[in-house]
């Protein structure tokens, strides 16, 4: 395995008597999608920002390539280009000229990867009017922009899809993930929003309370076939017709409440399920296959969100 | 080193992009031109006309003496009747030197615009920009400082040509500013270089303190509106605070007894065993105490949330 892009070494953050991350060990690898999930209040910002150097480490070290954010700070944050929270940029400057303040904060940026970054986020009409009358989704991608003037190796988005509309949204994650996939970047994407994690991701860290609870690996492949969820929507009348059928040809028992019928089935039988309710004049009004979601382990492994 | 010029240039970049930057040198300029009009104003109730400037300056002396017959303006009257060295009158040269006191208006732009370059960046979030580049905090501090010095100096400069160009356009070229003064019993042709150098520097001492003043609270408490309030209030209120406690022995130590220069110059001290010296190395002290205060506080306290 290549060397990590990302280390986080027995992280901790204590303030006043209170521990806000108890212990964070983990290593991001380029080209990774690496999801930070967990309820508000769990530590996110604060793990992003000790990423960063914003905050100071109580105990611990965040290694990036290999150098300690801690000691070698100039070393390690090169590598990195960052989104903390909002997109927040100088709004009475235009959008070139934000970059362009940046960019000389870094040697070695030249006006042509000012273009090329404007360019990747789409930004080429608007990037001479002012920032204060940029929407938010444009402000997205200014930081963005911002965060990739200096080719990082990785990059930290905390929050990236907040506040966007839909098509914004899928933008973005299919950005960061031809980022990941074309120029190995690693990426850490943090949020709240569990179905855009699961999209987006190719592992995620559950964080409650400062603690890593569990790391999930997605899988966004058919062949693992999971166990999707199958919710029928059909006249109660027809219920023992069907629960009949689907315990003989498949072997499934499904639960009835109310209108709906429910069962779990793996993702290949989906189709013949579907001919054989037909078939047998079972009247269906909806068909709705519902994947076992994050958001179900999310809550499984989160229980009730409390924070301490 | 280039770095740090690249930080200074973002910084200037920054500040001149705001319009409030502009209209405080607007101001700045419309003061001048507010001030020259008055002077104009006041200069056309005694002019010293070619036949009566003697009677006039004759006149002016009895008004001195009835005050304090020992003013120096009574001996240097006298010396021009004697060798008939008629008053100049305001000119370009002369209005330049009295804009000298405006600078506490200069101070004013500078607290302003000095209280705000740090705590801006956080109240706008963009410090979590600034703060995750390869440039250490430090740097970012002294750039900032470094672009406050700067602005005074720019803004000094606005307010030597906005005193010129309306100086010339209310009194004329007419002299060359100079004027005569007694010093030590004799009288000297004192050039208005000298003088412009001289006023204009004791004041900028005040001005380097107070704005500095208000970039360490900008610095430690990240909020602009805290820092102007009390730089302004404590170069208003300081000096009426020492003359309440004059003559406790610890008074001398106090920043407002030592900041006015001016009082070696004219003589009127305000404690009476202060000497230029201990007032240099008392102003020095205090001015190294905000920075490296204001350094620290930024370099060490963490960048959290809102």
């Amino acid at each position: 395995m290549a060397e990590p892009a990302m280390q986080l070494i027995g992280l901790k953050k204590q303030i006043g008597s209170k521990l806000i991350v108890k212990g964070l060990d983990f290593d991001i690898q380029p080209g990774e999608v690496f999801g930070f999930l967990g309820p508000n209040g769990a530590g996110k910002t604060t793990t992003i920002r000790m990423m960063v150097g914003l905050i100071r480490i109580s105990e611990g070290d965040v290694r990036i390539q290999g150098k300690s954010i801690k000691t070698d700070y100039k070393e390690a944050i090169r590598h990195v280009g960052a989104i903390v929270e909002n997109p927040e940029l100088y709004g009475f400057m235009s959008g070139y000229k934000n970059l362009l303040v940046f960019s000389r904060m870094i040697p070695g940026i030249s006006r042509e990867r000012i273009d090329e970054v404007v360019k990747l986020v789409g930004l080429e009409k608007r990037i001479h009017q002012k920032v204060k009358r940029y929407s938010l989704g444009m402000r997205q991608r200014l930081g963005i922009a911002q965060a990739l003037l200096h080719n990082p190796s990785i990059l930290i988005l905390d929050e990236p899809t907040n506040g966007l509309d839909p098509s914004g949204i899928r933008e973005i994650r299919q950005y960061i993930r031809r980022l990941a996939e074309q120029e190995n970047v690693a990426v850490i994407v943090s949020s709240h929003l569990l179905s855009e994690m699961e999209l987006m991701c190719d592992r995620i860290g559950i964080l409650k309370n400062g603690e890593l609870i569990s790391i999930q690996q997605i899988q966004n492949t058919e062949e693992d076939a999971p166990t999707e969820v199958v919710q029928i929507d059909c006249p109660p009348s027809y219920h023992e017709k069907a629960q009949r059928l689907l315990q003989e040809r498949f072997g499934v028992t499904a639960m009835a409440s109310g209108e709906k019928l429910t069962f779990p089935i793996t993702r290949g039988e989906i189709p013949s399920i579907i001919k054989e309710l037909a078939v047998a004049d079972i009247e269906m009004h909806g068909f709705a296959v519902e994947r076992k979601t994050l958001e179900d382990k999310f809550l499984h492994v989160i229980g009730e969100n409390v924070i301490e | 080193m280039s770095n740090f010029f690249q930080l200074v240039r973002n910084e200037q970049t920054k500040l001149y992009s705001q319009l409030s930057t502009w209209i405080l040198l607007g101001i700045l300029v419309v003061i001048v031109l507010g001030f020259a009009i008055i002077m104009r104003t006041a200069e056309g109730i005694m002019p010293y006309e070619d036949e009566t400037w003697k009677q006039t300056l004759q006149e002016e002396n009895q008004m001195y003496a009835e005050i304090d017959p020992t003013d120096p303006n009574i001996a240097i009257n006298n010396y021009r009747i004697e060798n008939d060295l008629k008053p100049e009158g305001m000119s370009a040269w002369g209005f330049l030197y009295e804009s000298h006191y405006l600078t506490s208006v200069l101070s004013l732009i500078t607290i302003i615009v000095a209280g705000g370059i740090l705590a801006n960046e956080f109240r706008w979030g963009t410090i979590k920009l600034l703060l995750t580049r390869p440039a250490t905090r430090t740097k970012i501090f002294f750039a900032k400082y470094a672009s406050v010095l700067l602005f005074a100096l720019t803004a000094l400069i606005v307010l030597f040509i906005s005193a010129w160009l309306f100086g010339m356009i209310f009194f004329g070229l007419g002299g060359d500013g100079s004027v005569l003064q007694l010093k030590d019993g004799e009288i000297v042709d004192v050039s208005v270089w000298t003088r412009i150098a001289q006023d204009y520097g004791l004041q900028l001492v005040k001005l380097a303190v107070w704005s500095t003043f208000a970039f360490m609270i900008s610095a430690a408490f990240r909020n602009s509106a805290l820092a102007i309030g009390t730089a302004i209030f404590l170069m208003f209120a300081g000096i009426s605070v020492v003359s309440f406690i004059a003559d406790k022995p610890f008074a001398k130590y106090i920043l407002f007894a030592n900041l006015d220069l001016t009082q070696f110059t004219t003589g009127y001290k305000m404690i009476d065993d202060l000497t230029l010296t201990f007032a240099i190395v008392t102003i020095i002290v205090y001015y190294l105490i905000f920075l490296v205060v204001g350094w620290v506080l930024f370099a060490k306290r963490d960048v959290a949330g809102h």
